[in-house]
Parts: structure tokens; C-alpha cells; sequence
């Protein structure tokens, strides 16, 4: 599967497994990709973040941030725990990124190069590219593939960088599927 | 507006995911510190209100809170 992504999409899985191995995560999944695939500096992907509104700096660091968390913030806030506070807290009494820390001590375990989620991406990319009748995967697709993942950590990262910039799933689903009209648009 | 009465279990429960993974962690964190700072097992079990035997086999081998 692997001879069918370009050079670029090929880098952005090499620096996923990267994140995952700084960031003690066990396996790659879908916020490693999420990150790596922003971090880029040009390419589809990043391209069509910029047109509807998103630094793709900013998504790759929110992404990172979820993952070393593997908390959902959102979710504890909708019950009343800030876990940014609970967060600084457990770095003051235990040293810095204590929480994520712990957490990817528990998870420790079998190795497993990629996650489910992260499997799973790399085969909707796939199935994106056959869709569009495409021939090469590149970062452009990934990130389509992310966007087919509605329950996963990376969709939801994603989802709020679209409502902060004011804009939505459906338009950046069209600036990944028609780069030139995205870029006319923006 | 969500919230955790409210009707959106996907909020709902992924709040009681997070929770659960949340006290894991401190849990993990606190009995490290504990057992650092000279706490038995015999203590930190009665806090957490399990055997010591449970909280041993938990913790007394992993690298987490293994004493240098």
C-alpha cells in the first residue's frame, strides 16, 4: 500500500511514528498523524488547513497537546473539571507533564506500531483516493481520511480549529477535494 | 447546551472516560509519591480503601513507583 503515497505523505507517516515515540504514546493513531501531517510545511494538506482559516501550526500543536493529555478536556468541562487546572496542579506536585506521563506508563504494554485508529486512517486514505480517482495518497488524503473518523480524538481536535477559524468540516472536505478551488476561494 | 444530564451521552460518557482514566493516573501519581516519601502499603490501601495486598500487586512492581 505504501508505493501508492507520494514522498510527502510517506514523511508525514515517518514523523507520526516519531511524535509517538517522543511523546511516549505506544502506538500511532490518528492524533500522531493529525500532528505530523500539520507540522508540514507545504503540501495539500497544509494548503487547504490555510484556506479555511487554520495555521497548521497551531492544529499540530493542539493535536500533540491531546495526545500527551489523552484526556478530553472538552468533555471534563462539560462536568465541571478544568483539566488544565488539574493538570497544573499534578505538574507542580509531581514535575512537569506528570499526567501524560502516568498515562503512557499504563499503556505500556505489547508494542504495536500503529493503533486502530491509526490503521485505520492509512486504509481510508485509500479508499479517498480511489473515490476521487486519484493515483498517489498524499497529505491531502490523510487528512480526508481523518475527517471520515467522526468518533475519533483527531476528528474532535480537528473540529474545533474549524469552529475557531469560523469555518467547517464541509468546507475544508471541498478545499481537500478541489485544491484550486479552495486557493481561489481563499 | 450539553452537559452531562443533558441529552448528549456522547459528552456524556466520553466525560466519565476521561474520569476514569483521570483517577487512574492520579492514583498512579499519588502512591508513587507516597511510597517515596516512606508511606507502607499498609497506609496507602486503607486511603484508597483496598487490601494491601491489592495495591501491592497493583504498584509494587512496576517502575512507577519502584525506589531507586
Amino acid at each position: 500500500m505504501f508505493e501508492r503515497f507520494t514522498i510527502e505523505a510517506r514523511g508525514a507517516v515517518v514523523r507520526a511514528v516519531e511524535i509517538a515515540q517522543e511523546t511516549q504514546s505506544d502506538s500511532v493513531g490518528d492524533l500522531q498523524l493529525l500532528a505530523a501531517i500539520c507540522e508540514r510545511t507545504d503540501g495539500p494538506a497544509v494548503e487547504a488547513l490555510r484556506s479555511v482559516g487554520i495555521d497548521p501550526a497551531a492544529l499540530a500543536r493542539a493535536a500533540t497537546d491531546a495526545d500527551a493529555a489523552g484526556l478530553d478536556s472538552e468533555a471534563l468541562a462539560a462536568i465541571g473539571i478544568d483539566l488544565d487546572a488539574v493538570s497544573a496542579q499534578a505538574d507542580k506536585t509531581f514535575g512537569k507533564g506528570a499526567l501524560a506521563r502516568a498515562g503512557a506508563r499504563m499503556r505500556r504494554g505489547k508494542h504495536r506500531p500503529f493503533a486502530r485508529e491509526g490503521k485505520k486512517i492509512l486504509e481510508l486514505s485509500l479508499r479517498e483516493l480511489i473515490r476521487l480517482g486519484q493515483h498517489r495518497i498524499d497529505s491531502g488524503h490523510l487528512l480526508l481520511a481523518i475527517l471520515r473518523m467522526a468518533h475519533g480524538d483527531a476528528y474532535r481536535v480537528l473540529v474545533n480549529s474549524l469552529t475557531e477559524a469560523g469555518s467547517s468540516v464541509a468546507a475544508l472536505r471541498s478545499a481537500l477535494e478541489s485544491p484550486a478551488e479552495g486557493k481561489a476561494a481563499s | 447546551m450539553a452537559d452531562i444530564t443533558g441529552a448528549d451521552p456522547d459528552l456524556g460518557l466520553r466525560a466519565v472516560r476521561s474520569l476514569h482514566l483521570l483517577a487512574d493516573r492520579l492514583e498512579a501519581l499519588q502512591v508513587n509519591r507516597a511510597r517515596e516519601l516512606g508511606w507502607s502499603w499498609q497506609d496507602i490501601a486503607e486511603r484508597l480503601s483496598v487490601s494491601r495486598q491489592a495495591v501491592h500487586k497493583k504498584y509494587g512492581t512496576t517502575t512507577l513507583t519502584r525506589r531507586p
